[in-house]
């Protein structure tokens, strides 16, 4: 019969029995007095009654008990009928009525409390199974599956938008929703910035087995750019509890995502940085660190890399038996690559200068690209490169040159002139255009091997120093020794550029027969 | 900077629109590698007449294209260059190695013939 009860007269019989021997004393108290018996009843039914074992007489007197204004019970007594008595009994049911609520209150408690706990641990689970994820998809995959164990779903997913606007979505257990439908989701959150509940239950989803779906934004760096979604809530809908769940778990996915992404940038900065100092130390390594003492010429060279390192580089080589040789190039690009390539390119033309047995430039430059030819199509980069030879006996300059500009010759008597490439750059064709050519010095003349880092560097208005004024200003400076022609030089494009960033390295060899 | 492919007939026609440099490069390398990989045998034709500068970079771009093309026994040619665009196909000689055409006709002539 009690099982017909209702949940809160079941609380009450359950108040009644824990409380045996108070309300025993209570009914041995109305039995003393005169009462012939004291029965406890919830909802009509008798739950206990004094004494034991003899029939219950009709109630001379009755107490409600009650319960959020709702009668549950009542206490009766028979054979006293006093006003006094009476109210002696409604003080007692009004104490079994607080006993009762606060037994209420009490459960309610105790159920929140287990609540929390479970859903603490959860996320204490949570976070340890999320904790040192740096893998975005295995982490997007764990959020997904606590999710749904969390929030008592079918299913879940966590999606992320990604650099390039794609998606990246993990699923648990499958894919149920396409993308189309999140993507307008995402946009829909964007702008409310607030939770999405769909029903889904009239709508074709439905045939896929789709009942409702609870779309919760996530912010990354204080934009919505990440979701997660609770499909199918196990045995109903969703209510405010889910929500606020659904919430607390956006917000420790938010923390976790947000952290690899940062995690991410932080790392590719570090990479791209330890990338570029390798880069600038190959390349600084490489160069002379002094010009080579020749008689009969005086040499200076320079060479300042730009904030991001480019590929420049010259070289001089000195080797017993051989004529004395010389060479500026740039390799196109920029990074580790062209700081390998770099570091090639001069080492095979200081091989070749020193295997040939009559390494003149042209065949110098031809033998490099040949050997080097598959490595620049490799990275798709190529060089410019100068190579010249001088014999100081009698002056006479051999040049080839492979795409290299400027090149500037100035003679004594007379006006400087360019000394342009005939060939292309190296590791743009299998094999090498550049001829030699030979120049006669005359005691005073100046070579000028520059890059392009002269050429074009650029003013605050947008111009290039160009070659005309180039040639304007080694012939002002061709009287001086080698040296202060190379700081002249320097100075006049810092004061050129003044103000604006150095883009690309320049470098330089001054030669000037004496 | 912008890029827009016209294929005529057997023949594809790049034309591109801008500074053609280290920042538009990788773009620009990437839809070329997509066009020289779609056919046989590649032939392209790049109409430079609204570009108004190039870097190295972009200069290593159209190299890296054109091997492309030519190992596919292809070709990649060039036309319609500005003035300060060709100085540097002529300084760094790239002119002997790209076929380059002052008009695009020309180019298209060129292939045909």
């Amino acid at each position: 019969m009690r099982s017909q009860l209702s949940p809160d007269a079941q609380m009450l019989a359950a108040v009644v029995s824990a409380q045996r021997s108070q309300f025993k004393a209570i009914a041995e108290a109305w039995l003393t007095s005169g009462a012939s018996s004291f029965s406890i009843w919830a909802e009509n039914q008798l739950l206990k009654s004094w004494p034991t074992d003899s029939e219950i007489a009709t109630a001379a007197m009755r107490a409600p008990i009650r319960l959020n204004g709702a009668e549950i019970g009542e206490l009766q007594v028979a054979g006293i009928g006093t006003s006094a008595a009476e109210a002696l009994l409604r003080s007692e049911a009004g104490l079994v009525s607080r006993l009762a609520r606060m037994e209420k209150e009490l459960k309610g408690m105790t159920a929140r409390l287990i609540d929390t706990q479970d859903q603490l641990l959860a996320m204490y689970d949570l976070t340890e199974a999320t904790r040192n994820q740096l893998d975005m998809g295995e982490l997007l995959r764990q959020l997904a599956y606590k999710t749904a164990q969390l929030g008592a779903t079918e299913g879940s997913f966590l999606m992320m938008k990604q650099e390039d606007n794609s998606l990246f979505i993990e699923y648990y257990p499958d894919p149920l929703l396409d993308e189309e439908i999140m993507r307008s989701c995402l946009q829909k959150v964007q702008k409310t910035e607030s939770e999405l509940l769909l029903n889904l239950s009239e709508t074709e989803y439905s045939k896929a087995g789709l009942r409702n779906l609870l779309f919760v934004p996530i912010r990354i760096q204080g934009e919505i750019t990440a979701a997660l979604g609770l499909i199918n809530k196990r045995d109903g809908d969703f209510y405010a509890p889910d929500t606020k769940l659904a919430r607390v778990i956006a917000e420790h996915a938010g923390s976790r995502l947000e952290h690899l992404v940062l995690y991410k940038e932080s790392l590719d900065q570090t990479k791209l940085q330890v990338e570029a100092d390798l880069a600038q130390r190959v390349q600084l390594n490489l160069l002379p660190k002094k010009s080579p003492q020749i008689s009969g010429l005086d040499l200076f060279a320079g060479s300042r890399p730009a904030s991001h390192v480019g590929g420049d580089f010259y070289d001089f080589i000195k080797l017993p038996n051989k004529p004395f040789t010389f060479t500026v190039g740039d390799v196109s690009g920029k990074g580790m690559p062209a700081a390998l390539l770099m570091a090639m390119t001069r080492t095979v033309i200081r091989t070749k200068t020193n295997v040939e047995p009559t390494p003149t430039p042209e065949v110098i430059l031809d033998n490099c690209n040949s050997e080097l030819y598959d490595d620049f199509t490799e990275v798709s980069m190529f060089a410019t490169v100068f190579v010249g030879q001088i014999e100081p006996k009698n002056n006479q300059l051999v040049y080839a040159n492979a795409g290299h500009s400027p090149v500037i010759y100035c003679p004594v008597k007379g006006e400087p002139r360019m000394l342009e490439a005939d060939g292309t750059a190296m590791g743009v064709l299998p094999t090498s255009l550049s001829e030699d050519h030979t120049i006669t010095m005359n005691k005073g003349d100046v070579l000028v091997v520059a890059t392009d880092g002269f050429s074009e560097a650029e003013n605050t208005a947008g111009e290039f120093f160009g070659y005309d004024r180039l040639l304007k200003v080694v012939k002002v400076l061709s009287k001086k020794p080698a040296k202060a022609i190379v700081e002249g030089l320097y100075e006049t494009i810092s004061n050129f550029s003044a103000g604006h960033r150095q883009d690309d390295d320049q470098t330089l060899i001054v030669l000037k027969t004496i | 900077m912008n890029l827009k492919v016209e294929q005529k007939d057997e023949l594809t026609v790049v034309y591109l629109e801008g500074r053609f440099d280290a920042y538009s490069a990788p773009d620009v390398n990437s839809q070329m590698e997509s066009l020289s990989e779609k056919q046989e045998t590649p032939q392209l034709i790049v109409n430079l007449q609204d570009v108004v500068f190039v870097d190295s970079t972009a200069l290593a771009t159209l190299v890296q294209a054109m091997k492309r093309c030519r190992q596919k026994d292809g070709d990649l040619r060039l036309s319609d260059l500005k003035q300060p665009v060709r100085m540097i196909f002529e300084l760094t000689r790239l002119d002997r190695a790209f076929e380059i055409h002052v008009t695009e006709e020309a180019a298209i002539t060129a292939y045909r013939a």
